[in-house]
């Protein structure tokens, strides 16, 4: 037997999770933190109103260089990666022919001529094998795995701008969501990018040589970023709204592949330009979108390739909508719960202007859910909570991260 | 109130005699630990009749969700409803003011073959190797 393929493997950052108290779970493969000494309530708190460090080093980091890497990711990826200039990003995702997602990713391009492709841990080696089937065309691409020796930490809350400036003393490169900057600072070439996966309006995503990792989480938090472990991952961007890979995408509940469009964060990852040519998966996302925006003009009758939609869903009643609990319409199954937390928040204050945090928090009860195509937004459905049926409302969002500094949150009632 | 007065179960409850025929039941701060967060929770009505090994409530945290099992069969007289309320008086005080529900028993046959707190503390270790 192989035991060391049983056997989870660290990241370059294992001692300082365990020495910072963290609780040390098996994920995806890895022994990763799912929360520290405060919990995963105080860390996602702290997130919203401060800054928080995520070790990411778990994901899979891709380079592919070469003269025809660009013409092989428009082949692979749903997103138009020709519209992406040195120093942007975007969202993307690796479809399959029959429009399912083997994963959803995203794609840097730090420097000329080189691409980096940042994926799900747990999926890593199937979207390697998935990549290299379809690599045989083109000659002129090389694709690396730089997971080892390239780490990466998450920056993101409203004070992350300042702890990363005083981290690097030097101001940071301006830039909206998805800018991305170069950078030599203690000696360390670092790829920085204004990306993540918390629903921060202030994030960064942090990539550099694995040696020098140790010394960078300590010194982001000595500048006052606190870690935060995947617990707090997981309820920051279920409260955001952002899908996971295994939850959102890929085999639903009944073992049915969802349709990549059944995601609303599908609409920014995937392009059906004309530009953007021939791609995997292009003949049923083009029948998708066809049927999303029929239905958007009233027209229910495409709705075989989309018959169910993700939806951002607030929980009135009492208790917690679980992953696998039934959706009901009018009291009939009309789909299931695909995450669910309980996610606390900072209450709010309206300054005409502009809402600020206060010191006092709450927990409200947030999910997201595979349901009928035909509900829409601001229709109340129930969700059976052991065998009890609890009011829920279908929303846009429970959280509002384009407000300026802070992500704000969205509070629903009957 | 000191672990050395209370029973357990193998499902994590604690139990205490209170008087002569009422049980007090809360969750063991080992139990507690384990969870993490507690952020919601379900608790019987008082004067429900519930069964020893009887699920009759629900605790929840971030990450997951556990049935409350009822160590002795009788009558629920009181719920602490301050405790749903504010779940953090778990971690400060599993043991007193952290109590869950009081059961008045027919009996003492089902709280005396629960486990003391040395019989607990080793059915702990066991759990964890």
């Amino acid at each position: 037997m192989d035991n060391e393929m049983a056997v989870s493997r660290k990241t370059v950052l294992f001692d300082r999770h365990v020495a910072a108290g963290g609780r040390m779970v098996d994920f995806a493969g890895w022994r990763m933190p799912v929360q520290y000494q405060h919990g995963i309530v105080a860390e996602h708190l702290w997130t919203r109103k401060h800054a928080s460090v995520f070790d990411v080093s778990h994901m899979g980091r891709l380079v592919i260089r070469g003269p025809d890497a660009l013409a092989f990711l428009q082949r692979v990826l749903t997103n138009d990666a020709a519209k992406l200039a040195v120093g942007e990003s975007q969202y993307t995702i690796i479809a399959n022919e029959a429009g399912g997602a083997v994963d959803d990713a995203y794609l840097y391009r730090f420097t000329e001529g080189e691409y980096l492709l940042v994926v799900n841990a747990a999926n890593k080696e199937k979207d390697w094998e998935h990549l290299q089937s379809h690599l045989a065309g083109f000659k002129g691409v090389e694709m690396t795995d730089v997971s080892e020796p390239l780490a990466m930490i998450a920056l993101q809350g409203p004070r992350s701008e300042e702890v990363l400036a005083a981290f690097l003393g030097l101001d940071v490169p301006p830039g909206g969501r998805n800018a991305l900057f170069t950078l030599t600072a203690r000696g360390i070439d670092f790829q920085i990018g204004r990306t993540g996966y918390t629903g921060e309006p202030v994030c960064f995503e942090l990539m550099f040589p694995s040696r020098a990792a140790c010394d960078i989480w300590d010194a982001l938090a000595a500048n006052g970023a606190r870690p935060a472990g995947l617990g707090a991952r997981d309820t920051l961007r279920l409260e955001a709204g952002l899908p996971l890979y295994g939850h959102e995408y890929g085999i639903d509940p009944q073992g049915r592949q969802m349709p990549i469009f059944a995601c609303p964060l599908a609409r920014f990852g995937v392009s059906l330009d004309e530009n953007k040519g021939d791609f995997v998966g292009r003949r049923a996302l083009a029948l998708q979108y066809d049927a999303l925006k029929r239905l958007d003009a009233g027209d229910a009758s495409g709705l075989d390739v989309l018959p169910r939609r993700i939806r951002q869903i607030a929980i009135l009643g009492g208790g917690i909508a679980r992953q696998g609990a039934t959706v009901l319409k009018d009291g009939r199954p009309a789909g299931v719960i695909t995450s669910g937390t309980m996610a606390p928040y900072w209450k709010t204050i309206d300054k005409c202007e502009h809402v600020e945090l206060t010191e006092e928090s709450a927990m409200r009860a947030v999910a997201l859910g595979l349901i009928n195509s035909r509900i829409g937004v601001g229709e109340l459905v129930d969700i059976d909570i052991r065998g009890k049926a609890v009011a829920a409302k279908v929303v846009r969002r429970n959280l509002d991260s384009g407000k300026g500094r802070f992500a704000v949150p969205i509070l629903y009632s009957e | 109130m000191s672990e050395q007065e209370l029973r357990f179960t193998q499902t994590h409850e604690w139990a205490r005699l209170e008087g002569e025929s009422t049980v007090v039941v809360g969750l063991s701060s080992h139990a507690i630990e384990q969870l993490g967060d507690v952020v919601y929770m379900e608790l019987p009505s008082v004067g429900a009749e519930v069964s020893q090994g009887q699920a009759f409530g629900v605790v929840e945290s971030v990450k997951a969700a556990a049935d409350i099992y009822a160590p002795v069969s009788g009558k629920v007289t009181a719920v602490n409803d301050a405790v749903p309320a504010d779940p953090d008086v778990l971690k400060r005080d599993a043991y007193g003011a952290g109590w869950l529900a009081k059961i008045e028993v027919a009996g003492l046959d089902e709280y005396e073959i629960l486990m003391d707190a040395d019989a607990y503390k080793k059915f702990v270790e066991t759990q964890e190797e």
